[in-house]
């Protein structure tokens, strides 16, 4: 199962705090996908899914400043 | 030659923005989460400045001035000024590259700093920050009570710092993420990689060390700083005094810029609008910080990366409630699940 997780507009800490939620109440393998706007979510987003042991099959930028990466809970 | 301090603002502006620099959230990170990388960051930023700079004050390149400890403005505006950043969602050098990435919040944010940090330093409340700066403790620095040489510390520092990077940069089995690169060779490295923070930690302190000698040539002897400066820049724009106009307001200019053209060449700038809420709490946070880096005689950098490399008790206390006023901060303003629009399952969607 997919989800989607909007934080476009959240400064950071929110959108890993969302993140973390989100992912809490999900199952191994569901997959959450966070669409971000905070710029240093870049950095503390896959650094978090990394230190977890969650695989990040997908990580890219939307456009100036807004990023989408989807997280894998494992 | 100030021009110099607009130098060292736009390579530190840039250096900033691209390594998603934040004391903010490191120091909001020890107390919400537990988590020490970006502190560890900070330490190790500051055992390389303290090396620099008691290497260029053994030299005789700068003259490292000893000051007695202003104990409570240190306790009062450290937790003042932390609690503050958090509210306004970066500290200062963080609120300045958020600026330059183009978010509105810390544009209010920025404001704000500026204009009461002015009020509380050249203002009608001067005399209330120079109050409470008068109450001190004579030996201001740890080398200075303990008679010690200060290298003693230099190393103490060296080796924490030496254990907590090598500590933050075990391989760890799954791989971190990168956007798929779309750029070359410096172009990559400058504008696209993600930094590791601890390279970005060591830079800014080469830059902070650097820093030093050239605004002590302008006749400024004294580090970064952003809070004096951005006071004086904004004095002098109310009152068109140009002998306000020193290396430190070059350097917070610089900040500004350089963090513009970082984000602008990394395509991350983008004029973000925040809500109502956003717009309050950033406000009620300059203000904060404008208070509270007055009272305390600096912010994250002016306390809690050059003083403290000079060991002054005033830069570790400061920065000490600094966390104190941050947690505090966290605590009533993050807590998880407070948004209602969750996650939305997504099966239908082919995302």
């Amino acid at each position: 199962m997919k989800q989607v997780l909007e934080t476009n507009g959240l400064v950071c800490p929110f959108p890993l705090v969302e993140a973390k939620d989100a992912i809490g109440g999900m199952d191994n393998g569901d997959e959450l996908v966070i669409n971000f706007d905070c710029t240093q979510a870049t950095e503390a987003i896959p650094q978090w899914a990394a230190e977890n042991g969650y695989p990040v099959t997908h990580f890219d930028r939307t456009g100036d400043a807004s990023w989408t990466i989807t997280v894998q809970k494992a | 030659m100030i021009i110099t301090g607009l130098v060292v603002g736009l390579v530190l502006g840039f250096v900033l923005q691209r390594g998603r620099f934040c004391v903010t959230g490191a120091f909001r990170d020890l107390t919400l989460t537990g988590n020490t990388r970006w502190f560890s960051a900070l330490i190790l930023l500051i055992a390389v400045h303290s090396i620099g700079l008691f290497l260029l004050n053994a030299l005789g390149v700068i003259t490292l001035e000893a000051s007695p400890f202003p104990w409570l403005a240190s306790i009062i505006g450290g937790l003042i000024f932390g609690f503050a950043m958090v509210l306004a969602g970066g500290c200062a050098t963080g609120t300045y590259y958020r600026a330059g990435e183009g978010l509105v919040g810390s544009w209010f944010a920025l404001i704000f700093y500026a204009l009461v940090s002015a009020v509380m330093k050249n203002g009608p409340l001067a005399s209330v920050t120079e109050g409470l700066r008068s109450i001190t403790i004579e030996s201001g620095t740890l080398q200075a009570s303990t008679g010690l040489s200060p290298w003693v510390f230099v190393a103490i520092i060296s080796a924490v710092a030496i254990a907590v990077t090598v500590h933050h940069n075990r391989k760890i089995a799954t791989p971190v993420a990168t956007l798929p690169p779309l750029k070359k060779g410096l172009a990559h490295i400058l504008t696209e990689k993600r930094w590791n923070p601890f390279v970005t930690a060591v830079v800014i302190g080469v830059i902070a060390t650097i820093a030093w000698p050239l605004s002590a040539a302008t006749g400024r002897n004294s580090g970064l700083g952003i809070t004096t400066p951005s006071a004086n820049l904004t004095t002098f724009l109310g009152t068109g005094d140009a002998s306000l106009v020193d290396w430190g307001v070059m350097l917070v200019i610089g900040i500004l810029l350089g963090s513009f053209i970082a984000a602008k060449a990394s395509g991350e700038f983008r004029i973000r609008v925040p809500d109502q809420g956003t717009v309050v709490k950033s406000i009620l946070g300059g203000v904060g910080m404008g208070v509270g880096a007055a009272i305390a005689g600096g912010c994250t950098v002016g306390n809690a990366m050059v003083s403290t490399a000079q060991f002054e008790y005033q830069g570790w206390v400061a920065t000490f409630f600094m966390i104190v006023g941050a947690g505090v901060a966290a605590k009533f303003t993050i807590k998880s699940g407070a948004r209602t629009g969750a996650a939305q399952p997504v099966e239908s969607r082919s995302a």
